[in-house]
This record gives C-alpha cells, sequence and structure tokens, in this order.
C-alpha cells in the first residue's frame, strides 16, 4: 500500500499540490470579508504603502510646480465664488433656523492623497496616506471636487484602500436629480452603469445622477455623472443606463474623505423589521 | 547556492511597489502589464513546476492582500499561471524558452489563463457578454504583458539568465 502510495504521490505530486492550492484558496474566498482578513490586509498594505508613499512623493514632486500654478489660479476663482456663497449659506441658515432643521452639511474633511493605485478591468483600488490615526474608519466615503471617488475598504494606522466606483463588488443606490427615480449603480462592462432600470423610466441622457438619500453605504449625498446612453433596450423588461462618472479615476491624486459612516442604528431598526415579518 | 529559490520573494517586494507606483502611469482603460506574472514565468522556467505552482500561490495571496482584490481570486489565477508555466521547465529546452520571442509568447498564453480566471472568480458575473470581456481585457492585456516581458527578458544580461 505505501508503496503505492509512493508510486504515486512520485507520478502525480504536481497535479495533486496543484488541487490542494486550489482548494485553500476557494476556502479563502469564503473568507474575504472576515475581521481577520480585514486585519491581515490592513498589515500588508499598511507595510508596503510606507515604500510607496515615498516613492509616490518622488514623483509627485515634479508636478507640484505646476500644479501651484493652476491651484493659484482656481484659488482667485473660488475667492469670487465664495463670497456669493457666502451671501446664500447666510440666507439658508436662516432659513434652517426658522424649520428647525439640523445642520447635516458640516463635515471636517479628512484630506489625503493618493499613493498608489492597483487596476484591472473589473477591480480597481487606490491607497491614500491617512488612517486610522486621522479618524478614517472602514466604510467611509472618498470624494473629490467633482464627486464621489469610493468607498473605505481596509484601513491601517496610517494608510487607508479606497474602492473605487470601478469595481464590481461595489453596488451603489443612486438617483437622477431631475426625476428622483432611483436605481443600482454598478461597475460592468467596463462602463459604471445604472442596472435592472424599468423601461418606464424617465431618465434621459444629460440628466446628472447622485447618490440617493436611500443608499445604505454612503449616507451623504454626492454627485457621480450624467447619463449617458441607454442599453439593452431590445430584450427584457430593464434597460441599463450608462453613466459618465465625474471623476476621472485615472487622474485622482487628492482626495477627501468624509468622516461619515452609513448609521448603525438605522440598519439595526431596518433588521428588526424583517425579522418581524419573517 | 541553496537559498537561491529565496531569490523570487525577494524580487517580489520591489516588484509590487513597481506595479503599485509606475505601472499606472502606463494603464489605459484599466489595462496594464502584469510584472508579478513576469516574475513568476521566468523563475518557474528556471526552476520546476511544482516551484511554480508554489510560487505562484504564494505570490497570488500577497496581491490580495496588498491589492485590496477579493482573498483568493489572484491566488488561484497565479497558481494556475505557475502551473501551466511549468510545462516550459524542461533544463534541457531553457536557453530556447528564455530567448525574448518564445519568451514572450509564454507570457501571452500564461497571461491570458491568468487574467480569464482572475476576471472569472473577481466578477462572478456570467451574464456578460464573455467573448468581448475576453477580448477586450484579457487579450490586450496579455498582449501588453508580453511586449513588456520582451523588454524585461533583453535587459537581463545572458549571464545572468542561465546561471
Amino acid at each position: 500500500m505505501s508503496k503505492f502510495l509512493h508510486h504515486f504521490w512520485q507520478n502525480f505530486k504536481e497535479y495533486l499540490i496543484l488541487i490542494f492550492l486550489i482548494i485553500i484558496s476557494l476556502y479563502l474566498i469564503t473568507l474575504d470579508s472576515s475581521p481577520k482578513t480585514q486585519k491581515i490586509r490592513a498589515i500588508v498594505f499598511g507595510s508596503l504603502s510606507i515604500i510607496n508613499s515615498v516613492i509616490s512623493d518622488v514623483i509627485e514632486f515634479e508636478n507640484v510646480k505646476a500644479e501651484n500654478e493652476r491651484l493659484r489660479a482656481t484659488n482667485a476663482d473660488l475667492m469670487l465664488q465664495l463670497s456669493k456663497l457666502r451671501k446664500d449659506a447666510l440666507l439658508i441658515d436662516e432659513l434652517k433656523n426658522s424649520l428647525n432643521l439640523k445642520d447635516t452639511s458640516k463635515f471636517q474633511l479628512i484630506s489625503s492623497r493618493v499613493i498608489s493605485r492597483f487596476s484591472n478591468s473589473s477591480q480597481e483600488t487606490v491607497t491614500i496616506n491617512s488612517g486610522r490615526k486621522s479618524g478614517v474608519e472602514i466604510g467611509m466615503p472618498v470624494i473629490n471636487g467633482k464627486g464621489l471617488v469610493g468607498i473605505i475598504f481596509s484601513v491601517s494606522d496610517d494608510f487607508a484602500v479606497v474602492k473605487t466606483l470601478r469595481n464590481n463588488t461595489l453596488n451603489l443606490t443612486v438617483k437622477s436629480e431631475r426625476t428622483g427615480e432611483h436605481g443600482v449603480l454598478k461597475w460592468k462592462s467596463n462602463s459604471l452603469r445604472i442596472i435592472n432600470v424599468p423601461k418606464t423610466y424617465q431618465i434621459k441622457k444629460g440628466d446628472r445622477i447622485v447618490v440617493s438619500e436611500l443608499s445604505s453605504i454612503v449616507p451623504i449625498v454626492v454627485p457621480i455623472g450624467v447619463a449617458n446612453s441607454l442599453e439593452n433596450i431590445e430584450t427584457g423588461i430593464f434597460n441599463e443606463i450608462v453613466v459618465l462618472p465625474f471623476v476621472d479615476f485615472n487622474k485622482v491624486e487628492y482626495v477627501f474623505v468624509v468622516p461619515v459612516v452609513s448609521s448603525k442604528q438605522i440598519r439595526d431598526l431596518e433588521l428588526n423589521l424583517l425579522k418581524k415579518f419573517k | 547556492m541553496k537559498y537561491t529559490f529565496l531569490i523570487p520573494f525577494l524580487l517580489l517586494i520591489p516588484v509590487l511597489i513597481l506595479q503599485m507606483t509606475v505601472i499606472p502611469f502606463l494603464s489605459f482603460n484599466g489595462i496594464s502589464p502584469d510584472l508579478i506574472l513576469i516574475l513568476l514565468v521566468f523563475y518557474t522556467i528556471r526552476n520546476n513546476q511544482m516551484y511554480g505552482t508554489i510560487i505562484g500561490f504564494i505570490f497570488g495571496g500577497i496581491c490580495d492582500l496588498a491589492f485590496g482584490t477579493i482573498l483568493g481570486s489572484t491566488m488561484i489565477a497565479k497558481t494556475l499561471s505557475g502551473f501551466i508555466a511549468g510545462y516550459f521547465s524542461s533544463e534541457n529546452k531553457i536557453d530556447s524558452y528564455l530567448t525574448p520571442i518564445n519568451f514572450s509568447l509564454i507570457i501571452f498564453l500564461v497571461g491570458i489563463i491568468d487574467n480569464s480566471i482572475f476576471s472569472f472568480f473577481s466578477s462572478f458575473n456570467l451574464s456578460e457578454n464573455f467573448i468581448s470581456s475576453l477580448l477586450t481585457n484579457t487579450i490586450i492585456s496579455s498582449i501588453y504583458t508580453s511586449f513588456i516581458s520582451i523588454l524585461v527578458i533583453t535587459s537581463i544580461p545572458k549571464r545572468r539568465l542561465f546561471e
């Protein structure tokens, strides 16, 4: 028997090892979002990010001069806009006070820089140089001046990994600002799409798409892009709407983490409600 | 001399950093060359199939943790890539397999397998047009990686290539 086993191992050891390693990999897929995996992930990318951050600083240095010039011009422009907005803000505060509304727009944004990036056709992540020490937590939305960039996926002490919208594991509830119709935004076939949109929906090309207030992932309304075209019109009862994002994901360098996570209280209430109906 | 099997692991760290910092500047439409695959295939050809399968598994695991992809998806892809590359690890033919043209063709073949398996396990979406996805992502990405592999293999001195 042992001779047979020895002979079997000698002849098929490559295949046996391959099968064994594939089984382990398949098992690990099921552990992807477990807290232990997140901890190990944070340690690995945290250590790599320290080196990435230094290299990224060197690369960035070349661009700083040109960037400064551009920022000076933007500053002047923003100063003019700010004076106008101040007037409007005073008016809004007055109206809010008179209606007794809570102010939910004041967030202490955490500014960060992208130090490395990983992208392929189905998943894109970027690493930013803010982590737990700066108050960053898993699930916080990440934005830049143009709109939503993504969601914090993993955090170490000084760095965090952001799943950008170009990631097929991120589904987001969005709505059309004009019609108020909701849908689920997903990265699919190399474009951002609102999937399973009923044909009765009135969303048209050029409509602004923003995060819906119903979203359980991003609890604030942030712009995402504009509806560009309808697809898959002939088959089925649903359409897909291709959305052109405002954010140019290839050029994202500086981002802001919005220090807010979707309300656990609301989620618990909803789960309790579901349990009651079961 | 007997610790030469550790060299790919030492090289993996600078290659990972290059992949995360410099390679994004060379990418277009999310398509970028895979330096880790080049490293894996190179050392598999120089060693043997079992070695390739095991380092593929380890490289994949580290990539999944560092890049934030689904844990296990790159692992499976790179394990199978190492296994397939192992078929080109014959001691008698190593000189011919490590010539730029042959090496880039091996990279192209392994790249197609690597990208297809990774896409399958990372997206779980069978409703998409598989052929168009294969054409746009897998093949173009493999061609890009195999082109870069020519530059890599020609930049290594011959003396070191076969030592």
